[in-house]
Parts: C-alpha cells; sequence; structure tokens
C-alpha cells in the first residue's frame, strides 16, 4: 500500500529513507549498496524495502 | 526471613563503550552477568517513556482553501490508518521537562507540561509527509525524520488535523518504546592454527562480515569485534585449524533510539529506573524482615 513507518520487526523508522531508496535505484545503483549507505542494516529493515509494492496511487482516485 | 540468603554478590563488570553516536550505541561489558545486560535492554525497552501522537481530531466535511477553492477531507488511506502511522512517528522527548499526563498538576487535562500539539494541513494533490506536522508552540517539537511518508492525496482530496503527543512506557504500546534493534551477546573468541593452515584462504571468502585478512602468506584475524559467531569460517575449513568460541567474559550490548532520545540519554535514564527499582524491592524487603 504505502511505505510502513517503520519496521514490523525491529520498530527502526525507515518510512524517511523510502523515497531516497527508490530515487537512487531507479538511478542504476544497487539496492544493497544504496540501504548500507542508507543506514539500512538489519534484514528485517532491509526485506520492507525490497518486497514493497507501492499501491497508494493505483486506490487513491477511489478514495 | 528465615532460610533465605540475602547476602550480597558483588560483581565487578567494566564497561567499554565502543560507539555513541546520536542514535547509536555499541558497548561491551566485561566480567558481567547476562541478566544484568538483559535488566539493562528490558528497562530500555519497556520502562524508558517518550512522546508519542496519541489523540487525532480530524475536520470532517468541506475544506476551504484561501481562493475558495473547496476540497474534500478524504484521502486513499482510512483515518485510522492514518492515525496509526501519525502515532508511530518519533517525538522529540525532553525527559526532564514532560511528566505523565494521568500525574500531571493539569490532573489529564493537557498543559504544555505533559502534551505537545501539532496540527496538520495539507491540500492534494501531495504527498503529506512528517514534516508537515506543525508543533503549535515551540518548533523544536519538530518530528525529527521530516521525510516520512505519511499519505498521498488526490486532486480536491485535502487532510486537516489536530493532533497531541503525550508520554508513556514501551508496556503500554510499543510506539512509546524509544529503542529498536536492541540486543546482546557473546564477544566472539577467534584463533588460528598457522601450523596447520594451508593458507587457501577460504576462511576470508566466506566470512559475510569481513574477520580475517592476510598478512603476506599468512592469514590474521583482523576485526575479531564483527564476527557475529556464524561459524561459516570454521565449515569452511577442512584441516580445522579456525576455531571460534564465545566469551562469557566479554558481553556485546547494541542498542538503537528512533531518534527520539539520544542513545546516551536512553542508557543514563534506563540505568536511573533500574536504580530506582531496585530500591525500591530491597525497601520492601527490609520492611518484610522487621
Ligand atoms: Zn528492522
Ligand atoms: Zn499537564
Amino acid at each position: 500500500m504505502i511505505i510502513p513507518v517503520r519496521c514490523f520487526t525491529c520498530g527502526k523508522v525507515i518510512g524517511g529513507v523510502y523515497e531516497e531508496f527508490l530515487r537512487r535505484v531507479q538511478m542504476g545503483e544497487k539496492p544493497n549498496e544504496v540501504m548500507d549507505a542508507l543506514g539500512i542494516d538489519r534484514y528485517c529493515c532491509r526485506r520492507i524495502f525490497l518486497t514493497h509494492v507501492e499501491l497508494v496511487d493505483e486506490i487513491a482516485p477511489y478514495g | 526471613m528465615r532460610g533465605l540468603d540475602t547476602s550480597i554478590r558483588v560483581v565487578h563488570m567494566k564497561i567499554e563503550i565502543q560507539e555513541m553516536t546520536h542514535n547509536k550505541g555499541r558497548i561491551v561489558f566485561l566480567d558481567a552477568d547476562p541478566s544484568i545486560v538483559n535488566a539493562i535492554r528490558r528497562t530500555m525497552i519497556s520502562d524508558v517513556p517518550k512522546m508519542a501522537i496519541e489523540k487525532i481530531e480530524y475536520h470532517l466535511g468541506a475544506i476551504m482553501d484561501e481562493g475558495g477553492k473547496e476540497f474534500e477531507s478524504v484521502s486513499p488511506l482510512f483515518d485510522e490508518m492514518i492515525a496509526h502511522r501519525l502515532g508511530l512517528l518519533p517525538v522529540p522527548t525532553d525527559l526532564d521537562v514532560f511528566v505523565f499526563r494521568s500525574k500531571c498538576v493539569c490532573n489529564g487535562e493537557g498543559c504544555p507540561n505533559c502534551t505537545i500539539m501539532y496540527s496538520l494541513n495539507k491540500k492534494g494533490p501531495c504527498t503529506v509527509y512528517s514534516g508537515d506536522l506543525e508543533p503549535l508552540g515551540d518548533a523544536k517539537f519538530k518530528i525529527k525524520d521530516d521525510l516520512v511518508p505519511i499519505v498521498k492525496l488526490n486532486e480536491n482530496q485535502a487532510i486537516l488535523a489536530y493532533a497531541t503527543a503525550e508520554l508513556s512506557t514501551g508496556k503500554d504500546h510499543a510506539k512509546y518504546s524509544p529503542v529498536c534493534g536492541v540486543g546482546h551477546r557473546y564477544s566472539a573468541k577467534i584463533s588460528i592454527d598457522s601450523a596447520k593452515c594451508d593458507h587457501d584462504a577460504r576462511c576470508i571468502a566466506v566470512c559475510p562480515k569481513d574477520v580475517f585478512s592476510k598478512e603476506g602468506k599468512k592469514i590474521v584475524v583482523a576485526h575479531p569485534e564483527r564476527c557475529n559467531l556464524c561459524m561459516a569460517c570454521v565449515e569452511s575449513c577442512e584441516l580445522n585449524c579456525v576455531k571460534v568460541q564465545e566469551d562469557p567474559q566479554r558481553i556485546v550490548f547494541r542498542y538503537e533510539t528512533d531518534g527520539s532520545l539520544s542513545a546516551k540519554d536512553l542508557l543514563m535514564r534506563s540505568l536511573k529506573i533500574l536504580e530506582e527499582k531496585f530500591t525500591g524491592f530491597s525497601e520492601q524487603i527490609s520492611a518484610l524482615q522487621e
């Protein structure tokens, strides 16, 4: 839906760096290197970034 | 209290602070019992209070902008979901200033000693970020991370809401827990039997944390502190020359805060809370013995 504010498992606030992560990956950087640079160290937080599907734009017209 | 051994075991532990940045800490406890380190961990998770948004009042119905354009107070997410997302945001907390709302001089009505008020006013099309929450009063209470997306708004959609943050502990709700990713483990004792080693460097290739490095032909343990005891090196070495052991004398304790408190403040506060608890406990015991 929309990127979670916090990691489900450890509680780290991860929502704030997601847009930068997306931008940098779309520019051609490797996702793992971008996550390292953004301080997303644990695999619980990393799986949220890697598996997230942004659907909020699809349902926005039906709000 | 006959039969109860009330003698106190004195633990002479030492503390080595390896890292202490604004929101991250890494401490090594030398000659400490894991139960002591775990007590600090549990206090950090559930007993150190922090501020978080608890109540949100939405403006429902039409919202007008300055030019007289009308917006609907709807968004792609349910109001409950937006409220939940706002609650999870890290609110800057000064524990010397704020008190629990129920124990405040205002009798729970809400005053600057126990609550922080925010307003949120945004009109679509746009993304609403945590930075759009405006504190009513002091600007130092602005949300720590101002780029967290809260909700997206479409054409003719708007949000107008007032949020109230208050103090509580992690026991009440996980959003009041100031710490994330807190844990402890034994430090690793790694040794390489150079007499048996064939210098093939399989352990260097297989180690995910780059613990080993090569000095000329010899393989050395360059960064034992990085080891997370995954034992990949031990399994890769057919000659059994790598040995990884846990060192019960050294406990590595790592934690991170969500930004509402600094790592140092959090540690000091958790120690203070523990001390108060033990003092209270020993007073109760001495009352029993009389
Ligand atoms: Zn995580
Ligand atoms: Zn008050």
